[in-house]
């Protein structure tokens, strides 16, 4: 039987081009910030584990060696997670793990995204001409989505407009843009048809920390915890005969499989508001429907109704989301502690009223990896 | 394993990434432009280059800075006797851990001592700046101390220096898998071929020589030749960006083709004679090949499924009627 685990610590840097500071700097900003929240030094820390997307975005290879002593890991544990995308996400599980397991008391877990060094879509296409780029790539899923469920194009611009208008509320934001509108997002340049260059995320320099704790520590504060109340990660190839990449399986099993640990059974009800990873603005309704908080066909009417505005019935990405800042590497670990703040309550301008029980998740590559996890104000909330 | 009849393929991955170097290595960097060398205090030692944090605890340092050398001690070294193009120098030279005068910590760096019988543990040595400087490790070497003339005072009063270049390069070379020189051999000579799942039966366009979701191996014996023609079944319009190497400026379309025959439609499929407008899943098209003696099969590698720009002119309507959108479900992507 797992050890229950919390988060007691949480740090993160603004989300920009971040000329003035080194990439340890950067590293070391979210890992102090995360200790001094949890009322530590790096000497009460028994393993750290480090999450970044592909070497090729900043070209440098093994990080977690490089970073060690940055990181207060002389001597300790240390490793590397990496699942595209998805690895914020990843990491933090990871580093749930080690405390569930009991060989770890106190875990910190650190990712990064130094995109100003390099560029991500020369890296992803293997540094040749003509690279198709992430939206390129989720473009033709989206008509896709589009065509299945009928929903109007107008959907997409309204989860670019409400994503924006909650970065105004969050001074990590990278994005800030006051005037935005329907009409600003719908007359933005088209990148990959239907995606316009507002419904697109930025080029994101950031890193962000948790310190992840055993029951009895995070109990003796100084912090009010976050309960990791239940995790889940799948995974499945890009690409396969009868394959469907608009809603693949292993989201549909990850969210499963995280709702059956937690023993919830009507999501949309039983959690209180979510952190999706949404890098294009169609990713929140079709995981919205991905990740079964609707029926199939019915997120975009979510989306439609308001629910999911700051506010509404079920606020997702109430920080303003990977559409407001991308420090890739990262991004999945920030959905996960901006819900770890929501259940703390210390989510400041951008907080859900009475947030009890968030979801954080990410997902990676050609929309092939997942990782999930659910966290609450109690251990065990009692969920009627 | 070489194969016969196709040289290993050679990539070429480069990129001319940045720094920002922070206030402590930018203090260090600034000092090498100058022609000074920095050390910084961080407890009872002083570290070279300096660091923003104390390597031991992690615990914040602020800059306390130190200059150390311009001599230093060689505490180990290997000779170089092969320079490779990235090297500091063309002729042999030795790579040394080097403790500068007034330092606790040392550093690899370049030494250029003639011969390896000249090089030493122990030996002393001393720095030399190069007359242009931009501020990087690169601006400087060292030579044995008795070599070496007192170098020039140090120059003051640049900006101070915050980032860095770091072009990288890796050139490899990677010999073809054996299912994959029969795919290629094949586009060579016109002829697209996939290989046939002997679990499932489906056809995969190319095949990976195992079949992914089976976990079962695929020989040349489950070889499969598939038409040149097929249904358009996912496209994507790229309007590009620009990067280092990018040759693309004006938008086309990438499709995905479902070759008949095929289980696996081949990707990343260049578009650029089908205008956007006429373009739709479930066209049906067909490949008009370059010339035999034109056909390039360099943009493929062991992994992508792109490339096929280097063997195929252009995909024509084949005039046929659609085919059922709903029938690609299964296939499609």
């Amino acid at each position: 039987m797992a050890r229950p685990c919390a988060v007691v610590g949480i740090g993160q840097t603004d989300y920009r081009r971040r000329l003035e500071v080194s990439l340890e700097g950067l590293v070391r900003w979210a890992a102090l910030e995360a200790l001094e929240d949890a009322g530590l030094t790096f000497a009460d820390i028994d393993a750290v584990v480090i999450g970044k997307a592909p070497d090729l975005l900043e070209g440098v290879m093994m990080p977690e060696l490089s970073l060690a002593d940055a990181l207060g890991a002389v001597g300790k544990p240390i490793h590397r997670v990496h699942t595209a995308g998805s690895v914020g996400a990843a990491t933090a599980i990871s580093g749930v793990t080690m405390v569930e397991s009991g060989r770890y008391d106190r875990v910190l877990v650190v990712c990064y995204e130094k995109q100003s060094e390099g560029n991500a879509t020369w890296a992803l296409s293997g540094g040749k001409s003509g690279g198709q780029g992430a939206g390129g790539t989720f473009a033709p899923w989206i008509r896709s989505y589009i065509k299945r469920s009928g929903a109007p194009e107008h959907i997409g611009w309204q989860v670019a407009v409400k994503d924006r208008r909650n970065a105004l509320r969050n001074p990590h934001a990278h994005l800030r843009i006051p005037d935005i509108s329907v009409e600003k997002v719908k007359e933005s340049p088209m990148l990959w048809e239907p995606l316009h260059f507002l419904e697109s995320c930025p080029s994101s320099d950031g890193a962000a920390a948790v310190v992840l704790a055993s029951e009895d520590l995070a109990r003796r504060g100084p912090a009010k915890p976050a309960w990791v109340i239940a995790h889940a990660k799948r995974s499945e190839y890009a690409s396969f005969p009868g394959r469907d990449p608009v809603r693949p399986r292993a989201g549909v099993d990850c969210a499963e499989a995280l709702y059956r640990k937690a023993g919830i059974t009507d999501p949309l009800r039983q959690i209180d508001c979510a952190e999706l990873y949404v890098p294009f603005s169609w990713y929140e309704p079709m995981w919205l429907e991905g990740h079964l908080l609707t029926a199939p066909g019915e997120g975009w009417k979510l989306t439609d109704s308001g629910a999911t505005e700051l506010g509404g019935s079920f606020p997702v990405n109430p920080s303003g989301g990977v559409l407001s800042s991308n420090p890739i590497g990262a991004s999945g670990l920030v959905r996960c502690l901006e819900a770890a703040r929501q259940v703390r309550g210390t989510a400041g301008e951008h907080q859900v009223e009475g947030a009890r029980v968030a979801l954080g998740h990410a997902y990676g590559g050609a929309a092939q990896y997942f990782a999930m996890w659910l966290v609450g104000s109690e251990l065990r909330p009692a969920f009627a | 394993m070489p194969q016969p009849g196709l040289p290993p393929m050679r990539t070429v991955l480069e990129y001319p990434y940045t720094r920002t170097t922070g206030p402590v290595i930018g203090a260090f960097l600034t000092g090498i432009r100058d022609g000074r060398l920095l050390g910084g205090r961080i407890g009872a030692q002083v570290r070279c280059p300096p660091l923003e944090y104390d390597p031991g605890t992690g615990a914040p340092a602020d800059l306390d800075p130190v200059e150390v050398g311009p001599c230093g001690t060689v505490s180990s070294w290997t000779w170089v006797r092969e320079p490779t193009a990235s090297h500091p120098f063309r002729h042999p030279f030795a790579f040394a851990l080097i403790v500068p005068d007034g330092a606790s910590t040392g550093f690899l760096h370049a030494v250029d001592a003639g011969g390896p019988e000249r090089m030493s543990t122990g030996m002393r040595v001393t720095i030399r700046f190069k007359e242009q400087r931009a501020g990087a490790v690169t601006d400087f070497w060292f030579v044995p101390e008795e070599d070496g003339a007192e170098p020039a005072p140090p120059v003051e009063g640049g900006e101070p220096v915050t980032l860095t270049e770091q072009p990288l390069s890796l050139t490899y070379t990677e010999p073809y898998h054996p299912h994959r020189v029969r795919f290629l051999t094949g586009l060579l000579e016109g002829v697209v071929t996939g290989q046939r799942s002997p679990v499932t039966g489906k056809v995969y366009v190319p095949g990976r020589g195992y079949d992914h979701l089976e976990r079962t191996l695929m020989t040349e014996e489950h070889d499969v030749v598939v038409a040149d023609r097929g249904t358009v079944s996912s496209f994507t319009e790229i309007t590009p960006v620009r990067y280092h190497g990018q040759k693309e400026t004006e938008p086309y379309i990438r499709a995905s083709i479902l070759l008949d025959g095929s289980d696996s439609p081949i990707t990343g499929v260049d578009i650029r004679t089908i205008p956007l407008a006429e373009f739709r899943v479930g066209l049906r098209l067909r490949a008009v090949w370059k010339p035999e003696g034109e056909r390039d099969i360099s943009a493929f590698d062991n992994r992508s499924t792109g490339g096929w720009e280097g063997v195929i002119d252009r995909w024509e309507p084949t005039g046929e009627p659609d085919a059922d959108t709903r029938a690609l479900e299964e296939h499609a992507f």
